[in-house]
């Protein structure tokens, strides 16, 4: 899962911290989403969206992995 | 109530808990260190509930989720290992009338080791959770840093 939450930080002129407030979550997960440690809920994520006013497609993009050669984690 | 506060008022739990396991030992009536521990922990949730600046959203309750099911995932192996050895001792049945009247039961563990026993259970169910917490937190990003 793919997700362009830093450049809609970046258009809209918010840190990390400013979203996270504004969504009610912690910074660490805006920025382990940034960096796809993460993937939220789509709860989450459509509050993510809407915050941006725009469509969860645009935000995120849900891409095909190739399988894991050792199973779940 | 404050975050650090709350952490304050847990040290201090834990404190007048000890002390308290300590008297149990003394006066050998482990029934007030058994009410001290639940009213302690009570206290504990009680405190919790009232704090303002402790954030959990999905992820830190994901982190916990996975850590807990890991543990128990474990745990309960262990658990039941013991736990098979001593319901074979219940349900020893003698091979015959003479066995029976000359030879007990074989002890699997004495009051004293089913003590060690459970407090090596206690322990082991304590780094299990810390150590899956750990793992969980560095899988969930929760050291990663940014340049802002």
């Amino acid at each position: 899962m793919k997700n362009k939450i830093k450049v809609f930080r970046a258009m809209h002129d918010m840190t990390q911290e400013d979203l996270a407030q504004a969504i009610g979550v912690t910074r660490q997960t805006i920025l382990a989403i940034e960096k796809g440690k993460y993937v939220p809920s789509l709860d989450l994520a459509f509050r993510i969206a809407r915050h941006f006013a725009v469509n969860i497609e645009e935000v995120f993009t849900y891409e095909d992995e190739p399988p894991a050669a050792g199973g779940r984690g | 109530m404050k975050k650090n506060t709350f952490y304050l008022m847990c040290g201090c739990i834990a404190l007048f808990l000890l002390a308290i396991f300590w008297y149990s030992v003394e006066i050998h009536n482990p029934l007030f260190i058994e009410i001290a521990f639940l009213l302690g922990i009570a206290l504990a949730y009680l405190a919790r509930k009232k704090v303002t600046d402790l954030v959990e959203d999905e992820r830190s309750a994901k982190i916990t989720e996975q850590a807990v099911l890991r543990t128990f995932q474990v745990f309960w192996v262990v658990f039941c290992a013991f736990s098979i050895g001593a319901v074979m001792q219940i349900l020893y049945i003698p091979q015959s009338p003479k066995v029976f009247f000359t030879q007990p039961p074989p002890a699997l563990l004495s009051p004293r080791m089913m003590g060690y026993f459970q407090l090596a259970l206690l322990c082991l169910m304590i780094f299990l959770y810390v150590g899956f917490r750990i793992y969980y937190a560095r899988k969930y990003g929760d050291w990663e840093t940014d340049e802002e």
